[in-house]
């Protein structure tokens, strides 16, 4: 038998195998809205479980352990709710095909809580044109609540980073008149907004940004950006970077000998572990200059170790995430997400529509979500597609965050 | 004599063409989009097949030239309005230039220095992407999605009677340019210009005694195959609707290279298991664990039991199950299918 013929076959026999595995799924889903069954929901989302971003997807973790609760305990109108994620790696590419690969082979009823900004900006289009609920995409990215009327099914969930960077500028406007503040900032929407933010937040005051350096997410290191920082003279170092770029910001400015007298952290590279490495054993005199803002009761702060919710979260992850490390709050973040996921499907009523799902959450209105700050309260209405709205400042002191002051409020958009 | 040689390999194509044309009548739509990239990522294998293959040259920097040619299409397409399809063969053009001016800095270098070189192109693309934001969109990309240069993303479109919806659409478009470009890859290697081609990977001194100029053969097979990543590119960013510079990572060009080295350097049977593998081996792997970190384990350990298994590939698999034909085995000589 010719190769060239056996060539022929081998690509029959392959291809008639993956056609043969794909009727086998997507069998059984009987309801108006895909995802939706008598005894179940079914929801997606990609996370970077693998590479260099790999330590974001706790989010995705610990929803899936708070999800794993609710369906343990009777689930939303006795329907559980199954959570499928994929690997997207942090790239947008795979984070497109694997999305499509979950609405139209796995046939979920909503995307939630997709990791990424540009991951959810590449999937928005499609999922907005094939009807397909985007919730709570954890993204601070402040066009997902700005961009509503045209895209009426997406939102996001954190405080958008134009609004944490707006709190930043006013309260260094009210705190420390005459500061001069330099900025390392990611080169992407995530690191524009924030900076975008904090200078609105400074317009009309005393306080000026003297020098601003941007870095890409493959850089290598951001040694030269820190060096230049130092030495434009600022007395306040802003660092809108993400993980193992913060913990250089700090390392780095360590090691040149720079003491800025305040550190502004953003919220998204202030777990407490990443504090912890970056103070370097103690050695690094620059960590305990931070601030930085927070939403979500932190598992660290001594200030919950008996809360109620926070135990509960504890709870949660000993039983349905075993070896997750219960002191990374990224967890609390995707619980918290979670947990508003679960109130905005009650009021979808006994058979859930994707339609009913996207009312919901445009009038949410949650004011007890146990895994965020007392007082900070979830809300959206027909003007207001930003979820929370409010924040807290809190101060790295012996080695936890202290949340200080009364609660920040302001209207994004 | 000549003819009926030939007549075997012709009948098989031809058999593998209508099998391709009927697939999608018999898996789902979104299995047809998965089919889909299986052909793009043939259409650079068969690229990097003419280099590594053929010539000898590694490049672990063939992602970057995907990239040139995904950005090319995007930029044409969104900027210049240009319809989709016309921009791959531009974008063909663009990264082919690109790689065969590569290729003139590159012929002083050989083996692991070459690929050294090659590996800080795709070290270096989505930096240079950055860099002129105006231009490329910088991080935030460029989206595709809906717009009209982009066939069939939103409401099916109709070609020669048959409705295609998107998936489709890309499974036939990606599929259609992967055997023409197998064609024109095939005519080239087997003629004068193929020969050339294994003189230089068999012993390039000889190749030199003999009369045949390194420079310019090695340059033309890096224009070649950057010219079919480029290719490949373009179909990737119609597919994905969407570029960035983290949607060409470094990641993709070592894929390719893996594609190649599994799939078995060569032959096309072995260059379309190498896509699949490359396309479906991410997804299997999650199927197994979905601990964080877990996927990537498991296809490192796919990968290296591979390398034992079958250290010529699939390819060499086949080669080996024709040596127990009776016809096979006075063939096996023969390097050239």
């Amino acid at each position: 038998m010719s190769k060239k013929i056996a060539l022929a076959l081998f690509a029959l026999v392959l291809t008639l195998a993956l056609g043969a595995t794909a009727a086998l799924a997507g069998v059984g889903r009987t309801a108006a809205d895909p995802g939706v069954s008598d005894r179940e929901i079914v929801i997606g989302a990609t996370t970077p479980l693998s590479g260099p971003f790999s330590s974001v997807s706790s989010v995705t973790i610990g929803a899936s352990a708070y999800f794993k609760h609710v369906s343990a305990n009777g689930g939303v109108n006795g329907r559980k709710i199954t959570f499928k994620y994929l690997d997207d790696q942090y790239d947008p590419a795979k984070t497109v095909q694997l999305t499509r690969q979950l609405v139209e082979q796995e046939k979920v009823f909503a995307i939630f809580n997709t990791i990424g900004t540009e991951h959810n900006l590449a999937i928005r289009d499609y999922l907005n044109a094939s009807k397909v609920p985007q919730v709570f995409a954890a993204s601070g990215s402040t066009t997902l609540g700005r961009d509503a009327a045209q895209y009426p099914s997406a939102i996001g969930f954190q405080p958008s980073y134009q609004a944490e960077g707006w709190v930043y500028g006013k309260y260094l406007a009210r705190t420390r008149p005459g500061a001069k503040v330099a900025v390392l900032f990611q080169d992407d929407d995530y690191g524009k907004d924030l900076l975008g933010g904090l200078k609105r937040g400074l317009q009309r005051s005393k306080v000026k940004v003297v020098a601003a350096e941007p870095y890409s997410a493959t850089s290598a290191d951001v040694q030269s950006q820190v060096a230049k920082l130092k030495a434009s003279g600022a007395d306040t170092f802003a660092i809108f970077a993400v993980g193992k770029f913060a913990i250089q910001a700090y390392v780095y400015a360590n090691k040149f000998g720079w003491r800025p007298k305040l550190v502004i952290n953003n919220i998204v590279s202030s777990a407490s572990n990443v504090m912890a490495i970056a103070s370097e054993g103690g050695t690094n005199k620059v960590v305990p200059a931070s601030i930085s803002g927070v939403f979500l009761k932190d598992p660290t702060d001594p200030k919950w170790r008996n809360d109620a919710g926070v135990k509960l979260y504890r709870q949660i992850l000993k039983r349905y995430a075993p070896g997750a490390n219960a002191n990374d709050p990224y967890h609390m973040y995707g619980m918290a997400a979670a947990y508003t996921f679960v109130e905005a499907l009650k009021k979808t009523g006994k058979t859930p529509t994707r339609e009913a799902l996207v009312k919901a959450v445009a009038s949410l209105n949650i004011t007890k979500n146990p895994f965020m700050i007392p007082g900070i309260f979830i809300k959206t209405g027909p003007n207001d597609r930003f979820p929370i709205e409010q924040m807290l400042l809190q101060r790295w002191q012996k080695n936890s965050w202290r949340s200080f002051g009364g609660l920040w409020g302001y209207r994004s958009a | 004599m000549r003819l009926g040689r030939a007549a075997a390999p012709i009948i098989a194509f031809v058999v593998l063409g209508v099998v391709v044309a009927v697939v999608p009548s018999f898996v789902s739509a979104f299995r047809a989009q998965q089919l889909a990239y299986v052909g793009i990522y043939l259409v650079a294998l068969i690229g990097l097949n003419v280099l590594t293959g053929y010539t000898g040259q590694i490049s672990l920097g063939h992602g970057a030239f995907m990239a040139v040619g995904g950005y090319t299409t995007a930029i044409l397409m969104s900027d210049h309005g240009v319809k989709d399809v016309w921009t791959i063969p531009l974008a063909a053009l663009v990264a082919g230039v690109g790689g065969f001016l590569f290729g003139i800095p590159a012929l002083r270098l050989s083996g692991l220095y070459l690929a050294l070189a090659t590996f800080a192109i795709a070290v270096s693309m989505p930096a240079v992407i950055k860099r002129f934001e105006s231009f490329t969109g910088g991080g935030s990309g460029i989206n595709l999605f809906g717009t009209p240069e982009l066939t069939a993303s939103l409401t099916p479109v109709t070609i020669l009677g048959q409705e295609l919806v998107f998936n489709d659409w890309l499974y036939y478009l990606s599929w259609t340019v992967a055997l023409i470009g197998y064609v024109i890859a095939w005519l080239l290697l087997r003629g004068r210009t193929g020969r050339a081609f294994r003189a230089v990977r068999d012993s390039e001194t000889a190749a030199q005694s003999s009369g045949v100029s390194l420079p310019r053969y090695k340059t033309l097979a890096f224009g070649v195959s950057a010219a079919y990543a480029g290719a490949a590119g373009s179909l990737f960013a119609i597919a994905t609707t969407f570029v960035n510079p983290d949607t060409f990572p470094i990641a993709l060009s070592i894929l390719l290279l893996v594609g190649v080295v599994v799939g078995g350097l060569g032959s096309l049977v072995g260059l379309i298991a190498g896509a699949v593998f490359i396309q479906f081996l991410p997804i299997w792997s999650q199927e197994i664990s979905q601990s964080p970190g877990a996927p990537s384990v498991v296809s490192g350990l796919v990968l290296i039991a591979l390398m034992f298994v079958l250290p010529m590939g699939v390819a060499g698999l086949v080669g080996r199950l024709r040596l127990l034909t009776r016809r096979g085995y006075h063939r096996a000589d023969s390097q050239a299918d």
